[in-house]
């Protein structure tokens, strides 16, 4: 009876693992098309590229194009929030990903912790064409060097299913409207209390106010986020999943990024986005290198690629953002222009309160972590 | 060189020379990979945790200075140790809902089925062999509100509209839990009923007890083993899934697991990760511990039968 419970226990503790394990791998490589695990080494004779980016940012639409033009294989992993970024490269991944896309929150902090390269910029001629509102921000300087690309621009605005809701929400309170019980997703993320300190009024007299809030106003925004509770249908945790809840009508309002619009109305359906009255908040994604990358050249080629004006439309294509190349415009319709705000960028962008770092990023995820607990 | 010790295997009929042959050196090397294997796998991983659990985190990066914080904070937090109860909670409920379901139809397949016995003993496992993401996922597409039960049960007229709580809410997680262990279980309660020895229920039977005195003082206690073995299975693997209440969870379903992840993979706060961790190993140590215990002391007759 002893050896048989001991082995019983030794089988419980390998099975446990085995699904852990398993899990987790299944977790990591299920959003990319390959993995990163055989990352690294190269591929059919050529180099292989390995981006760490948000979703929609290694589409075959612009990325067959750099694979087919130079031979070499570009990889992608995705991450659903700019914390798993963080994790991701500080846990160990640093010298397995060559290119991440991170946002306007974690860029300086990842010039900091010395995680990225400077880019050479006599490598990047098409950096000139980018649009100089981009260009000239300064969280991704640092001693005369750029560290960061502007690749990619958009809101985090409110996207409602046009077919159940006939008239545009005006204000972010219609989350709490009872009518819509169990209809709402929301990300999550601790943006969602950037958006709770939007609601309050903070941003008004200063948009970095909602970034570093006080205690007090944490404990507000945390009980307006469980008293949200009862609304949400589910906290999306990638923009495929909130593309997926759009889709089977589990969810007629949420907070999202173009890419679901874009997505789900190639389906036939009818999803709009806008912006409430409180305002939104909104990204900035720069591209840049790892520190610790080995294929530095082959990342400022791709970088330049993926700028290129006619390239920046296909990237505008798969995702709906906005592209940092005001050029792109040439190549698109007038109906496109409209749609990613390319043609009144200056004006769109006032009404965005831009991602800055969180001083206390700690406190943000445990709050956002007590709202799920309770 | 391998050859005589899996000899010796084969004779049992010689067990005090087996039992000498143990010592032997070359047994021992063969003992070599599976203790690199528990050493790299599972010693090492650890002990690095239990020694991560007493640093702490500042602005992300990991400052070895020893204290107790963690788990201070584990035990007066709400967030992680009433999670972690609510993880206790649902496993329980995994766990009574497994064994409602696997008793009976382990019984059946022993005792009433007489003709392919295998085939419908295949039939429980093989779920086992279907990814559990697939599983996991399928549960979506049965109780979306979209999904094929509101469907079924708008058609028949029992609701109206679409049930909304069927999916993304913590009997979603009940669930479909429920149904990834109840192999498990099953399995481990199969085997126990078939170590019962038919002439014992002969007996009982000839003692004049009827079918439900055998049952309950016969069968029920000499599968007590079993059913302690599966229950531990059932428990122990649903406080340590995440996967579940991440696809299937509603906004309040969060587990202890889900809670770790978050840590190690969000908030990069990989002490007190490692701190709940071993909280969780701890306690599952103890309902280890305990079990084996409580099978040891049911499993008295089965030892006794044995030497027969």
């Amino acid at each position: 009876m002893n050896t048989r419970s001991m082995k019983m226990i030794v089988l419980a503790l390998l099975v446990s693992a085995f699904v852990a394990l398993s899990a987790c791998g299944s977790k990591s490589q299920s959003p990319g098309s390959s993995n990163a695990g055989a990352a690294g080494k190269s591929v059919s004779g050529g180099k292989t590229l390995n981006l760490l980016t948000w979703e929609g940012y290694a589409d075959p639409k612009f990325v067959k194009g750099f694979e087919d033009k130079f031979g070499v294989k570009v990889t992608a992993t995705y991450f659903g929030s700019s914390d798993e970024l963080v994790a991701k490269l500080k846990g160990g991944g640093g010298n397995v990903f060559d290119i991440i896309s991170p946002s306007s929150d974690v860029a300086a902090y990842l010039i900091k912790e010395g995680l990225v390269a400077p880019v050479n910029l006599e490598h990047i001629p098409n950096y000139a064409n980018l649009a100089s509102k981009l260009k000239d921000m300064v969280d991704v300087k640092k001693d005369g060097k750029v560290y960061g690309i502007p690749f990619t621009w958009g809101p985090d605005s409110l996207i409602y299913d046009a077919d159940v809701i006939k008239t545009p929400p005006d204000s972010w309170n219609v989350f709490w409207d009872p009518q819509y019980k169990g209809k709402v997703s929301i990300w999550d993320d601790i943006s969602n209390i950037y958006l709770i300190g939007q609601m309050m009024g903070l941003d008004q007299s200063d948009q970095s106010k909602v970034y570093n809030m006080t205690e007090d106003q944490l404990q507000q925004a945390k009980t307006k986020l469980v008293e949200l509770k009862p609304q949400i249908r589910k906290y999306w945790a990638s923009a495929g999943e909130l593309n997926d809840l759009f889709s089977n009508k589990e969810v007629v309002l949420a907070v999202g990024w173009p890419l679901t619009p874009t997505t789900v109305n190639a389906t036939g359906r009818h999803l709009k986005e806008t912006i409430p009255k409180e305002g939104i908040t909104g990204w900035i994604d720069r591209l840049m290198i790892v520190n610790s990358s080995s294929n530095k050249d082959l990342a400022e080629t791709y970088i330049n690629y993926v700028i290129e004006e006619s390239v920046m439309k296909l990237v505008s294509d798969a995702t709906g953002y906005g592209v940092a190349n005001i050029n792109a415009v040439k190549h698109m319709s007038p109906e496109q222009a409209k749609a990613i705000h390319i043609d009144d960028m200056d004006n769109y962008m006032k009404k965005i309160n831009f991602w800055q770092e969180v001083k206390d990023r700690n406190r943000y995820n445990e709050i956002w972590n007590e709202v799920k607990a309770q | 060189m391998q050859d005589e010790p899996s000899l010796s295997v084969m004779k049992p009929e010689h067990p005090p020379k087996h039992r000498k042959r143990i010592w032997r050196p070359r047994l021992l090397i063969l003992l070599i990979p599976p203790i690199i294997w528990l050493s790299v796998f599972l010693f090492i991983p650890y002990v690095t945790l239990f020694i991560n659990s007493f640093w702490k985190v500042d602005f992300g990066t990991i400052v070895h200075d020893f204290s107790f914080d963690n788990y201070k904070k584990f035990f007066t937090n709400p967030l992680y140790y009433g999670t972690f109860l609510k993880t206790l909670r649902i496993a329980a409920w995994v766990t009574f809902f497994s064994i409602l379901l696997s008793y009976p139809l382990a019984y059946f397949i022993h005792f009433k089925i007489k003709k392919n016995k295998q085939l419908f003993y295949t039939l429980v496992i093989i779920p086992l062999w279907v990814s559990y993401l697939v599983r996991a996922y399928a549960w979506k597409i049965v109780l979306g509100q979209d999904g094929i039960l509101n469907n079924f049960l708008l058609a028949i007229g029992i609701i109206h509209k679409p049930v909304e709580i069927f999916l993304y809410s913590p009997y979603a997680v009940i669930l479909a839990l429920t149904h990834i262990y109840t192999p498990w279980v099953l399995m481990s309660i199969y085997t126990s009923l078939e170590h019962i020895p038919r002439d014992v229920l002969e007996a009982s039977k000839d003692l004049g007890a009827g079918r439900f005195r055998t049952f309950f003082h016969i069968v029920i206690p000499l599968s007590l083993p079993g059913v302690i073995a599966g229950a531990t299975f059932a428990f122990v693997l649903t406080m340590g899934d995440f996967l579940a209440p991440q696809l299937l969870g509603g906004t309040s379903s969060m587990m202890v697991s889900n809670v770790v992840y978050s840590l190690f993979g969000v908030a990069n706060n990989w002490p007190l990760g490692s701190t709940i961790g071993i909280v969780t190993l701890v306690v599952v140590l103890g309902i280890l511990q305990l079990t084996h215990r409580l099978e040891k002391r049911t499993a008295s007759f089965e030892d006794g039968t044995r030497g027969r």
